[in-house]
């Protein structure tokens, strides 16, 4: 053997000393029989008219897991016989040459093996990942997701059981612009790795993309808890599949921070919710981001949160409403970009609407819906106050009174001082009925006080 | 009317007794109830409305107690009306210019520039600014409070600023009332030395001899045909009393 061994590398070194063959390849006596032709470029045409080059890779063979047998041994051919085959196509030479493999690795490492082997030819060969003549123990391919890559930047695809056919096949300049590029694929792949592969089953998709959305919450668990209160997942859990999951906003190989793009945020909404986000695009809000690239004006998110946002029809998300604008409408700062007021909101507080809201929260129920800055502004098609045909407009206005005051006419929406503090210009009446109670009440009082404390000292002085 | 017993003169019948009584009741609901929804920022006005069972339980209760109060208040000043106009009643508390007089006068002789208070008659200048403030400002909040309890119907007639100017008259007035009562009142009728620990008058009906000649000595020369101008025959029964 070690005979044959030093021989064959004299032989290699005497017969190819241009090829650069390194000193630790080894080619056998009856490989360089097959050597003497293959390593001279020629070409193989197969039927459907596709060429493969024949030539042999010297070097990337000496370094294969392989180097210690012979050319024959896979290939079946020696220096006597040498049969012409014919195939149809490249491929389906590969799928015949690749059954070889299988004479001597009888036994499949992982059920992925067994399952990829078993649709064979169609499917994938062994070759596909681990090479031919450059084959090598696997976990030498590659380190780390490279290792998981190596299969997976093939063009492979899963069938679902409904038919459904997702690609499996993963663009790595993808991976590497994602949040996640440090991770690797176990990280959110929990059960693979290296040694394992199991083969699992599902029935769609969906259901995958499911399933998978669950690796999230190991590491964001804050998140993830805050979803189980969200209407999404509620939406789920009573059967809607289409309900999305983490993935569905945040993407799954291309997963980037969410926070980044307001504009790229309202757009992930748009998916399942179209005619609200075409109504949202015409407001003032949704005009200023996208026309001006305005990053102050709140997105869905700012007012439906993003992972525990509820029901907007419910009561309760009705009543938060005005601290939502507040948020922003409160804001001095902010608002002074913009020569707004600060003040709507408290003049909503403390009026009849903002007073009644507030003991309504703190008594923890609504008895009657109460109007908030939505009814009058509106929701999704929010427009400047002096926009025209805006819906503040006293016209307009007295049909969203009659909403809940079925008796107002023409003149009720005067009774609302329109978020102004009264003043002369705004209010005059109110301001001045303010104003002389501001007089005399601390003129009575104090002259009343002071009548009193005359007559206590008189009734002391008299004693 | 009025009786005159061993040292005591009957000054109220039973029926202006019920009436000051319910009238302070109503009152008092009325201010726990509006007070907390003006002053609806405070922990204190906040743990009242939860405790009466919520925002609209106390509107309701401040809304029909203020009902009751214009069923006080209306018929009062209509009877009176009546009384005065066909019943020749006395109109003793009809403000006269001697009340603006007597209180100037009392203010001076607090401050030493005077010998003798104000003779008073029947009602004296402080009862007649309690009643016709409670007679004024009640109307004011009847009308005001109606406005603001039918806000729609109230703007079919009227422009729509009256009904902040309503809800601006109807809070700020209340705050005065409650302010005037608390203060004066209660003053009066409570810590006043002449009367602490209290004023029993509005319970009893009758008021004593001492305290009439002292505080109503123009209704009881009236009353009693006497004369208690020269300063005799004042100083005489006040000796007698203090002794």
């Amino acid at each position: 053997m070690l005979c044959r061994y030093v021989l064959g590398i004299l032989l290699v070194l005497a017969a190819f000393p241009s090829n650069g063959f390194s000193a630790e390849s080894s080619v056998s006596a009856a490989d360089q029989t097959c050597m003497m032709c293959h390593s001279q470029e020629q070409d193989l045409t197969f039927d459907a008219g596709e060429k493969v080059s024949l030539k042999v890779n010297t070097e990337e063979l000496g370094r294969s897991v392989h180097r210690i047998i012979s050319c024959s041994d896979c290939h079946g051919f020696t220096a006597d016989q040498h049969p012409k085959r014919t195939f149809k196509n490249h491929r389906q030479y590969t799928a015949f040459s690749a059954k070889v493999c299988t004479q001597c690795h009888v036994s499949h490492k992982t059920k992925i093996h067994e399952k990829l082997l078993s649709q064979s030819p169609k499917g994938t060969v062994c070759s596909d990942c681990h090479g031919f003549h450059s084959i090598q123990r696997a976990r030498e391919l590659s380190k780390g997701n490279h290792y998981c890559l190596n299969c997976h930047q093939r063009e492979l695809s899963i069938t679902f059981k409904t038919g459904e056919k997702q690609s499996i096949h993963i663009n790595e300049s993808i991976l590497n612009i994602s949040v996640h590029k440090n991770l690797s694929c176990t990280d959110c792949h929990f059960g693979f790795s290296s040694e394992e592969h199991p083969l699992r089953i599902f029935k769609s998709k969906r259901d995958y993309s499911i399933a998978m959305s669950e690796s999230c919450r190991r590491c964001h668990f804050d998140k993830y808890s805050r979803t189980l209160e969200g209407i999404h997942y509620n939406l789920l859990t009573h059967g809607n599949l289409n309900a999305p999951v983490c993935t569905d906003c945040h993407g799954a190989h291309s997963v980037y921070s969410g926070r980044k793009e307001k504009l790229a945020n309202a757009k992930k909404c748009e998916r399942c919710h179209p005619e609200v986000y075409k109504v949202y695009t015409q407001s003032v809000h949704g005009g200023a981001l996208i026309l001006e690239h305005n990053e102050d004006v709140p997105i869905c998110s700012d007012c439906h949160k993003a992972h525990d946002m509820t029901d907007p029809r419910t009561t309760d998300f009705r009543n938060a409403v005005p601290q939502m604008c507040g948020n922003c409408h409160a804001d001095k700062d902010l608002m002074k970009k913009y020569g707004l007021s600060t003040a709507v909101v408290d003049t909503y507080l403390q009026d009849f609407h903002g007073v009644t809201l507030k003991f309504y929260k703190q008594q923890g129920k609504s008895v009657k819906p109460i109007a908030v800055c939505i009814d009058c502004h509106g929701i999704h098609d929010i427009t400047k106050v002096n926009a025209p045909n805006a819906p503040m407009i006293k016209a307009n206005l007295v049909k969203r009174c009659q909403k809940c005051h079925p008796a107002a006419t023409a003149n009720f929406p005067d009774s609302w001082v329109s978020h102004y503090k009264p003043s002369l210009k705004k209010a005059p009446l109110v301001y001045m009925i303010n104003f002389g109670y501001k007089v005399f009440i601390p003129f009575m009082i104090i002259g009343l006080i002071l009548q009193i404390i005359l007559h206590i000292w008189r009734y002391a002085v008299n004693r | 009317m009025k009786k005159f017993g061993d040292e005591y003169i009957r000054r109220f019948s039973s029926a202006r007794i019920i009436e000051h009584w319910l009238n302070a009741i109503v009152f008092a609901v009325l201010v726990l109830t509006g007070l907390s929804q003006k002053f609806h920022d405070y922990s204190a006005a906040q743990w009242i409305v939860m405790t009466l069972g919520g925002i609209d339980a106390t509107r309701i209760i401040h809304r029909y107690t203020g009902i009751i109060f214009a069923g006080l208040t209306i018929p009062h000043i209509l009877a009176a009306s009546f009384g005065f106009l066909f019943l020749k009643w006395q109109p003793s508390i009809i403000i006269h210019k001697n009340d603006f007089r007597d209180a100037i006068v009392n203010i001076r002789y607090y401050l030493g520039l005077e010998e003798h208070p104000a003779r008073c008659d029947r009602f004296d200048y402080k009862q007649k600014f309690e009643y016709w403030g409670v007679v004024v400002g009640g109307i004011l909040m009847i009308v005001t409070g109606a406005l603001l309890w039918i806000p729609t119907v109230a703007a079919r007639f009227l422009p729509g600023e009256f009904i902040p100017a309503a809800k601006a008259l109807h809070t700020n007035e209340a705050l005065l009332a409650f302010l005037v009562i608390v203060i004066w009142h209660i003053y009066n009728a409570v810590f006043s030395p002449e009367v602490f620990p209290i004023d029993t008058v509005m319970f009893t009906g009758k008021i004593s001899k001492e305290r009439m000649i002292h505080e109503h000595p123009l209704e009881y020369e009236r009353l009693f045909g006497v004369s208690l101008k020269s300063p005799e025959d004042e100083n005489a029964p006040e000796e007698r009393t203090t002794t």
